[in-house]
């Protein structure tokens, strides 16, 4: 454990979990603590696909969705135990998941690329247009999922520290991954996939298996997601959403897991500042992403100057 | 036999028509990624801003001709001055950049229309109406020359990738980037110059399209869905399956519009994308022994 | 099981790629121990004779036969697991990361957790063999430098010690030694033939040096324009008529 685990990270989780002790934490800003925790746990995981083995999803934003919806489809049914809730995602996400990872793995990564967006675009349209999930307005006005009988997640609060939870989980999974045979198996295929191949590596299962962790720990998220906002609709699925977990794993930097998690984070927490200026989002994001790519590509926070090492390049 | 004539026939037309623009923008993909190894994220909105060119043109000239000179030369230029800043710096690093700054460049393309020409759908009326009399039916008169304007294109562009040296280079470069080099190719211009030819073709698909189809910032983010499909299923790297596959989902789309709403024909064309991978995981004509 | 100590059995193998015949019905025997080199003029079919072995390509007609299993067909990584083990001809190595990072990934494919589900979690101990690896071919020093960053005949050593690192019994080198100066040249041959020796390995090479084919092989296989023309010691190979027409062309009339 102890080669997962820093004393830094160990402090950092502990002062977060202090954050709402703090005189300003209003409700509002918890929720805007918890979309940022929440969206920096996703980042990080799909920098596990992104960072160390190479490859980018473009459609990651349907597993998210899919998570949501899942979540969604049981508390609107009353089933509010918020366990049956996460089981039935990783369920669900876990299925779709296992299809889209076989089909875009099955060649070489570009195909990854395209799959991946050719999958999300049609769970994107499949949820828009059938009106059993709602159709273009989603699934709304849900209850809150309860952790026991009595003990709902009903305050932003109780949301907050459940993300909290979430994220420290995921953030464990990952740096056990990384730092296991698995992970430099993953940063091989990044570096030569070819080459992996003919070292013995049934490449195709690795790419599989990081798919579909990345997938589920997404999934999870998304699952995560109708308890803090009461509803679940298809615009968590579309593309943009998945450029803008590319852009917070690029603006934390490449793989190092935790500078995805505060560009996630940063990301966050910039969209709220800007959100007024509607209009000049998306360029703005399609900048922001043409110059991280040109003139920042190991990460705009400098996140490996930082956290000091080689992180880019490290396998363990 | 009526219904074959009337409501068959025309739709297999359309196909046909859809098919070829869809061929020319698969194909610009093709070359793109064969020869510079990235995967043009933002052609669909190559092709979007060749349909908006086309507008600006015509606003000036009210001339259709003259837009469809001027666009694919304006969008074309666009394309070598993305390539020659954004794109060039890339091409030794790893591919997963490049597919993130073309999806950038896609971001930024689409805003801009949205911004400049506004959100709404536009019309570009095509340059003469009417139909003739064929095979029992009647078929507009536009469609037709659409149909033979971009067969007469992939035509040029089957020959120059067979008759002319440059064009024999650029193919067999396709298939093995490497071998460029040792030709003693000024490879830098050669690379601008095939990135600005296949924005040139797709904003003249765009152009070409824009009668039937309405004109919308959106409208590269479907055709390049598609596009993607046809490349999967072509084969990569191979652009006489590119050419093939965008018939056969330009045919398959047609002829499903008669039986599906449109949602649900594009879950069946994703469907029919799943079946042909499951059944021929390479692809119509990928090549064996390049490690797919 | 092996057959008479025939390690690999290369059966009236033909392949075509498209209209061409790269390969026409070659058939040879590499036995246990020995160091086989295939040569001939370019085009000859060499590079695609090895594309068949491990994997790359699947041959048109015939059998490819390792000690006594058919392997013609299976995926590079199955031919790999089964004990052959390719270098390539134009290096193909982890760019990025360190030379030792590069021989110990490629020794941890052969550990007992590799592909299964404890890789997630396990770290196995491959440290020592590849430093005995890096040692043996003098890159010990160099363990810390991005493999990007060695000199191209260093590549070429990295090369050979991925293949060694998944311990194969069969290692196919394709033209070892392109690219190197004379000097780095015949220590590359003396080092391939001390570790074959040592380790037990059987070896089939592919060279266009005369000098390093002649000097170290046991067995030659000339091909040319995908026949095999001549099979037989260096010194047969070295006189044959046909062997001497195919490089110089015919003799003047």
């Amino acid at each position: 454990m102890s080669r997962a685990l820093t004393w830094r990270a160990v402090l950092v989780w502990a002062a977060l979990a202090a954050l709402p002790a703090l005189p300003f934490m209003s409700k509002f800003y918890l929720l805007l603590a918890f979309d940022a925790l929440l969206f920096g746990a996703i980042a990080m995981s799909l920098d596990l696909l992104m960072g160390y083995t190479g490859l980018v999803s473009f459609g990651h934003a349907a597993f998210f969705g899919l998570g949501a919806y899942a979540t969604a489809v049981l508390l609107e049914r009353g089933i509010v135990s918020l366990w049956v809730c996460l089981l039935f995602a990783v369920l669900v996400v876990g299925l779709y998941a296992l299809v889209v990872s076989y089909f875009s793995t099955a060649r070489r990564g570009i195909y990854f690329a395209l799959l991946t967006l050719i999958f999300a675009e049609v769970v994107y349209t499949f949820f828009r247009y059938t009106q059993t999930f709602g159709g273009s307005d989603g699934i709304q006005g849900l209850p809150a999922p309860s952790l026991a009988p009595g003990f709902a997640i009903d305050t932003p609060l109780r949301n907050y520290y459940l993300v909290l939870v979430y994220l420290g989980l995921a953030y464990l999974v990952c740096r056990i991954l990384v730092t296991a045979h698995f992970g430099r198996v993953l940063v091989a295929i990044r570096e030569n996939e070819d080459r992996a191949r003919f070292l013995g590596y049934n490449v195709q299962r690795y790419k599989m298996a990081v798919c579909m962790i990345s997938a589920l720990i997404t999934g999870l998220g998304g699952a995560l997601y109708p308890g803090r906002s009461a509803f679940a609709t298809p615009d968590l699925m579309l593309w943009t959403v998945s450029g803008e977990l590319i852009i917070m794993v690029m603006i934390g930097g490449l793989g190092t897991l935790v500078g995805p998690v505060i560009g996630g984070a940063f990301f966050v927490l910039l969209q709220e500042k800007v959100s007024s200026y509607v209009d000049w989002y998306f360029i703005v994001i399609g900048l922001v992403l043409i110059f991280i790519v040109l003139f920042m590509p190991r990460g705009l926070l400098g996140i490996r100057g930082l956290l000091g090492g080689r992180r880019w390049r490290a396998t363990a | 036999m009526d219904y074959l004539v009337a409501v068959l026939l025309p739709q297999l037309l359309h196909g046909l028509v859809f098919g070829a623009a869809l061929g020319l923008l698969a194909l610009g993909l093709t070359v793109i990624f064969g020869l510079l190894g990235v995967m043009n994220f933002a052609h669909g909105e190559l092709y979007m801003l060749g349909a908006y060119a086309g507008i600006a043109v015509i606003g000036l000239t009210h001339s259709f001709w003259a837009a469809l000179v001027v666009a694919p030369l304006a969008v074309g230029a666009i394309g070598a001055l993305t390539e020659v800043t954004t794109l060039r710096p890339l091409y030794r690093r790893e591919p997963l950049y490049g597919l993130i700054l073309t999806f950038g460049l896609a971001l930024v393309f689409r805003e801009g229309a949205r911004q400049i020409w506004g959100g709404d759908m536009r019309r570009i009326l095509p340059p003469f109406t009417g139909s003739t009399p064929l095979l029992g039916m009647t078929y507009p008169n536009y469609r037709l020359f659409l149909l033979a304007a971009a067969s007469v294109l992939l035509l040029a562009i089957w020959l120059f990738f067979t008759r002319t040296r440059a064009g024999i280079v650029v193919r067999a470069a396709v298939q093995d980037a490497e071998m460029l080099d040792g030709l003693g190719v000024n490879v830098p211009r050669v690379f601008t110059l095939t990135f600005a030819g296949s924005a040139a073709l797709a904003a003249l698909a765009g152009l070409l399209l824009a009668p039937i189809f309405t004109v919308y910032p959106q409208m590269g983010v479907e055709m390049i869905l598609l596009a993607f499909i046809v490349v999967i299923l072509g084969g990569m790297g191979s652009m006489g399956g590119s050419v093939v596959a965008a018939f056969v989902i330009g045919l398959a789309q047609s002829l499903l519009t008669l039986w599906m709403n449109p949602q649900r024909v594009a879950i069946a064309i994703f469907a029919i994308m799943i079946v042909v991978l499951i059944v021929r995981p390479r692809g119509f004509f990928g090549r064996e022994g390049v490690l797919e | 099981m092996a057959r008479d100590g025939v390690v690999l059995e290369i059966d009236s193998v033909s392949k075509s790629i498209g209209a061409l015949a790269a390969l026409s019905s070659v058939s040879l025997a590499v036995q246990a121990g020995q160091i086989f080199s295939v040569i001939g003029p370019n085009g000859a079919g060499k590079s695609t004779l090895f594309n068949v072995v491990s994997g790359l390509h699947v041959p048109t007609r015939g059998r490819i036969r390792f000690r006594g299993r058919d392997i013609g067909g299976l995926e590079p990584e199955q031919i790999n697991r089964l004990g052959v083990a390719k270098t390539f001809q134009i290096t193909n190595i982890f760019p990025e990361i360190s030379v030792f990072e590069n021989v110990r990934v490629a020794a941890q494919s052969r550990v007992r957790e590799s592909g299964r589900l404890a890789s997630l979690w396990r770290l196995p101990d491959v440290e020592g063999a590849a430093s005995e690896l890096l040692q043996a071919f003098g890159l010990a020093a160099r363990r810390e430098e991005s493999a990007e960053n060695l000199s191209h005949g260093e590549q070429r050593y990295l090369e050979i010690c991925l293949a060694l690192a998944t311990e194969p019994t069969l290692l196919l080198l394709d033209e070892p030694t392109a690219g190197m100066t004379p000097g780095e040249t015949r220590e590359a041959t003396a080092l391939i033939r001390r570790i074959a020796t040592a380790r037990g390995l059987t070896v089939l090479l592919i060279e266009h040096d005369m000098s390093v084919v002649m000097g170290i092989s046991d067995r030659i296989a000339v091909l040319h324009f995908g026949e095999k023309i001549a099979e037989g010691a260096p010194e047969q190979i070295r006189n044959d008529p046909n062997v001497i027409e195919a490089y110089l062309g015919p003799p003047d009339a």
